[in-house]
């Protein structure tokens, strides 16, 4: 797919980066990793952990993935945004584990040309991936835990209401 | 048919194993599968309305058949 030294944005699909993690993920690092000199631009979202959830003082959490699935549904989401936006380059880290507040739980950067396109990519990355990759958080308190409500797509979405035996 | 069986999140902590295998017969689909495990574990059926379900990756919804032809 590679067509040459001289767009600045020829989809470099091969060195897109989809990784679930156990270690910390060094942002500015893969923030570095995703710009190039025909790039002007980097996007980075960085979602890390709150110290609070719905009121409650968290003290830690844990995240799990069904992970071949999550690898597939990433790669998915990287193929829409490929032919959505002309971005240059795309990564997106994920952590599993236990996570301390303030660690980063989900890592994206997307670099272009120029910053809309990073803008939109990286939005459209961090929403779909909420919705599409199949990743469980659990919250940890002083005296208990629960398990997030997920944004992946319930039965009600995918049946419809009314639609049960 | 026979079918891997894998829980996540809640519902891996209320019905205590992370994977089991499954007998159904032929022709199941995930709506049958959800029943079999509500039996043996009615508080599956307060998450009724917001289970996710896949099969072979995919997300999938109640009609949706356990084996893919």
């Amino acid at each position: 797919v590679s067509g040459g030294q001289g767009g600045g944005q020829q989809a470099a699909v091969a060195d897109d980066v989809y990784q679930l993690v156990r270690q910390p993920i060094n942002a500015r690092e893969i923030a570095e990793s995703v710009k190039a000199p025909e790039d002007g631009a980097v996007v980075v979202f960085d979602g890390f952990v709150r110290n609070s959830f719905k009121g409650k003082r968290t003290l830690y959490l844990e995240y799990e993935a069904y992970e071949p699935m999550a690898y597939a549904k990433m790669r998915e989401i990287g193929a829409q945004i490929r032919a959505s936006f002309p971005i240059h380059r795309l990564a997106i880290w994920h952590r599993l584990g236990r996570l301390e507040i303030g660690e980063t739980s989900v890592l994206i950067a997307v670099s272009s040309a120029h910053r809309r396109e990073a803008f939109e990519a990286c939005r459209y990355a961090i929403d779909t991936l909420k919705r599409a990759v199949p990743i469980w958080k659990k919250e940890y308190f002083v005296g208990g835990a629960v398990w997030a409500e997920g944004e992946t797509p319930s039965q009600e979405a995918i049946s419809g209401p009314g639609e049960s035996t | 048919v026979r079918v891997r069986v894998l829980f996540f999140g809640q519902l891996k902590d209320i019905v205590g194993v992370a994977v089991e295998d499954a007998d159904l017969s032929e022709g199941a689909r995930v709506e049958d599968l959800f029943e079999r495990y509500g039996r043996r574990f009615p508080k599956l059926g307060e998450f009724r309305a917001s289970i996710a379900a896949s099969v072979n990756q995919e997300y999938a919804g109640w009609r949706a058949a356990l084996v893919l032809p």
